[in-house]
């Protein structure tokens, strides 16, 4: 029970003379949702792609349950239980949504391309599973209905969800998700929130995600990282986080700090 | 008006130019030949050896005819101030366009010049006909007056019927009706709709056998060659359509398959002489096997890189088959010839056999690529095809997927090769250049990438229609290169394309919504 979903040490990512992500501890406990947050280009996606397998580490070791999965391929990652969605929605737009998260479901099925042909005992009922999963998941995230509409004509609130159900259905332990309420509207952030709260209590899953919203990742996080030009340089819970010097000063710039001491000095002195 | 007036030269002065050049090349002549097979005109050649001047009159009319539709564009709705302007000025431009290139030709050909140095087509026999048997002015004056006056009249008579708006209302209200229509069937009457369907698929199969028998060989020969690019397409659409790799070099597991299967059953030169259908057997496990040997090094590339690097592989197979290295195992440029052909308990296929046998095997490919398509695996490929990365991302091992895409596209074209190689009774490297890579490649195009019955409909398009066209002799690859470019700007998905929802257009779906908003 206390062994971590994700321990990760020292890893080292490097584009060139630039060091994306350098020796970076992360910690995520089992059942929890953890957020990282950093200004722009802080290294926050490269440490994501090094967790789900995308970009390998130069360095450092990253274990899931108890397991390395460093330089692991990524469909092998995925099949441990990791999954992720995308910064920039990545669906097969083509495809139907039902058929996005069938695709999902891939990993957990196990017809062979000859069964498919000859549509053998267990390939129908293994097909006929996959597609009540698929619409129960639909469901879930609240696409009822949707299911033979080509991806790319959903509109974009659906979309986000839809990627979200892709990764579900590949029965993840952790779920990455990479700034889930990105180009939402006030409303659609909460919903969008809540829903992630519930993900989490009813599914049983681990969430890692990334978010530029304060406001969520107060609100939902039992732990919160912070990246900045690839060097971790806070962890821990939201309220400590929110008066960390380093933070502020990460990111609103150095005398920021002074500031912000002052306009809180002002505030307590108005109060009073 | 001032647009009218654009549009009106515009539209002019293209007609005009490919009338030109069409006159030019010489085509005018086998257009008027064709005119004279369709209105019965013909038999008044032959006194003087004179091809009628009205043929040509007409072929004129025609030109004016599709000039005047053209002056009204699709959507929009011209009054007839600008109709008038616009076929007015079309048909003055192009009539003028065309005389004067018919007075230039005719006075130059009075003068004595002899064209066939430049178009040979411009014959001496050919010229006075073009000219109407009449002085240059004068024809250029009757070729004026006929496109100008069809021209304008077409374009006011296309006014008068608004045969745009008539055809948009058909065209909408026929979708609306096989929609209700579809909806009905398939919710109150599913029963009653499988039997339809059930019956519909036994007359199919019905007319299916009975019309080679009355075909005659010509048509089988040809239906033969359609089935054999089905087959083709088919395999192809596996890896192009499905999985989304761009292999060029298709032609190569055909060409594996035919050889392997003429090397095992011709008496010449290794007189193995082997059971036909164990050969067909081996033919499609050489194939797969060089599609293993191809797709294990080079699958991790993407794209371009792919698609060269597969082109290298087909034109090497080509001249591997042709080199001095392997003329002992395959004769060479010379080829293999007596190759085994099917027979079941003794008797030989006849052609109407040998086009049943091929509708089977169509019938059974198109199973096994249906059956693939809807399956977790054909799933996978999909994905891979829309997002590679995302698809491993996924859990789906792409490299293995990939690599069963092009065995299974590889089996095809084995199994495909052996039938040609059988049918043709030959196997020789010429039969196999980057052309037939390209047509397999057009067929899986042109139908609609990873659509089924759009390979079937491409096959028949790109295989059967220029045996259609075999009328226009010369000028055949030439129609049909136009009919190509004209499909694909007309549907530039392909013919049929893959998918429910994206074949019918959206307009009438909102109609359907707006219809059920209002009823409910």
């Amino acid at each position: 029970m206390n062994r971590p979903t994700i321990h990760a040490r020292g890893v080292c990512k490097r584009f060139g003379g630039l060091s994306a992500v350098n020796d970076v501890d992360l910690t995520v406990a089992e059942h929890s949702i953890s957020s990282i947050i950093g200004p722009n280009g802080a290294g926050k996606t490269t440490l994501f792609n090094c967790v789900s397998g995308f970009y390998s580490p130069e360095e450092g070791e990253i274990h899931f349950l108890g397991q390395p999965i460093q330089g692991l391929p990524t469909h092998k990652i995925c099949k441990m239980g990791i999954a992720r969605t995308y910064q920039n929605i990545r669906l097969f737009s083509q495809m139907t949504a039902i058929e996005n998260v069938l695709v999902g479901q891939h990993p957990r099925m196990c017809t062979s391309w000859f069964e498919s042909i000859i549509r053998n005992k267990r390939c129908c009922e293994e097909e006929h599973d996959a597609h009540r999963k698929a619409l129960e998941l639909l469901a879930f995230v609240g696409l009822a209905g949707l299911e033979d509409t080509p991806a790319h004509n959903l509109p974009y609130g659906a979309q986000r969800r839809l990627e979200i159900a892709r990764a579900l259905a590949s029965e993840p332990k952790l779920l990455l998700l990479d700034e889930p309420t990105a180009g939402m509207n006030s409303q659609e952030t909460a919903e969008m929130t809540d829903f992630i709260r519930k993900l989490r209590d009813s599914r049983d899953i681990t969430i890692l995600l990334i978010e530029h919203d304060m406001r969520v990742v107060m609100n939902i996080s039992d732990q919160v990282t912070v990246l900045d030009y690839g060097l971790k340089i806070a962890e821990g819970k939201p309220a400590e986080i929110q008066s960390n010097q380093r933070v502020i000063e990460a990111y609103l710039g150095p005398g920021a700090s002074a500031l912000s001491k002052k306009f809180r000095e002002k505030k307590t002195a108005y109060a009073a | 008006m001032k647009t009218s007036l654009k549009r009106g030269i515009r539209i002019g002065f293209v007609t005009g130019f490919i009338f030109i050049f069409l006159m030019v090349i010489g085509f005018t002549a086998v257009g008027t030949t064709m005119i004279g097979n369709l209105l019965g005109t013909l038999d008044n050649i032959g006194a003087d050896a004179r091809l009628p001047v009205i043929n040509l009159l007409v072929l004129i009319c025609i030109f004016g005819v599709i000039t005047g539709i053209n002056i009204s564009g699709k959507n929009e709705d011209h009054n007839w101030l600008e109709i008038f302007v616009g076929g007015l000025s079309a048909g003055l431009i192009g009539g003028i366009f065309i005389a004067a290139a018919i007075w230039g030709i005719g006075s130059l050909h009075m003068q004595g010049v002899d064209f066939r140095t430049y178009l040979p087509k411009l014959t001496p026999d050919e010229l006075p006909y073009l000219l109407f048997y009449s002085t240059p002015s004068a024809a250029a004056t009757a070729y004026l007056m006929y496109f100008f006056i069809m021209t304008v009249a077409t374009a006011l008579l296309k006014r008068t019927l608004s045969i745009g708006n008539w055809m948009a209302k058909l065209s909408n209200r026929a979708n609306l009706g096989v929609k209700k229509l579809t909806t009905k069937i398939s919710f109150k009457n599913f029963f009653s709709s499988k039997l339809t369907i059930v019956i519909l698929l036994i007359m199919v199969g019905v007319a299916l056998y009975f019309l080679p028998l009355v075909w005659g060989s010509y048509w089988n020969y040809i239906m033969g060659t359609v089935a054999i690019y089905i087959l083709l397409g088919l395999g192809l659409n596996i890896a192009v359509g499905f999985s989304g790799q761009l292999v060029l070099g298709y032609a190569a597991f055909f060409a594996i398959g035919a050889y392997t299967f003429a090397i095992l059953t011709a008496p010449e030169p290794h007189g193995i002489e082997l059971n036909i259908w164990l050969a067909t057997l081996i033919s499609i496990g050489t194939s797969t096997l060089a599609g293993l040997l191809l797709g294990l090094p080079i699958l991790n590339l993407r794209g371009d890189y792919l698609a060269i690097v597969t082109l290298g592989f087909g034109e090497i197979i080509r001249i591997l088959i042709k080199s001095d290295l392997l003329t002992s195992l395959t004769n060479g440029p010379n080829g293999i010839t007596n190759v085994g052909q099917p027979s079941w308990l003794g008797k030989v296929f006849t052609d109407v056999n040998y086009v049943h046998l091929l509708m089977l095997l169509v019938l059974v490919g198109l199973f096994i690529a249906k059956r693939l398509k809807d399956s977790r695996t054909g799933r996978a490929w999909i994905a891979i095809r829309e997002d590679q990365t995302v698809a491993q991302a996924t859990g789906i091992n792409t490299f293995r997927y990939k690599i069963l895409a092009l065995l299974l596209g590889a089996a095809f074209a084995g199994l495909a090769g052996a039938l040609f190689a059988s049918r043709n009774q030959f196997a020789g490297p010429e039969d196999f250049t980057l052309m037939v890579s390209i047509n397999a490649l057009c067929i899986v195009i042109v139908g609609g990438m990873g659509s089924l019955p759009g390979i079937i409909l491409g096959a028949f398009v790109l295989k059967g229609i220029p045996e259609l066209l075999r009328e226009l002799e010369d000028y055949r690859l030439l129609v049909f290169g136009a009919l190509l470019v004209v499909m694909m700007i007309l549907r530039p998905s392909g013919l049929w394309p893959a998918g429910k929802k994206t074949s019918s257009s959206p307009d009438s779906d909102a109609i359907i919504q707006d219809k059920g908003e209002l009823e409910a």
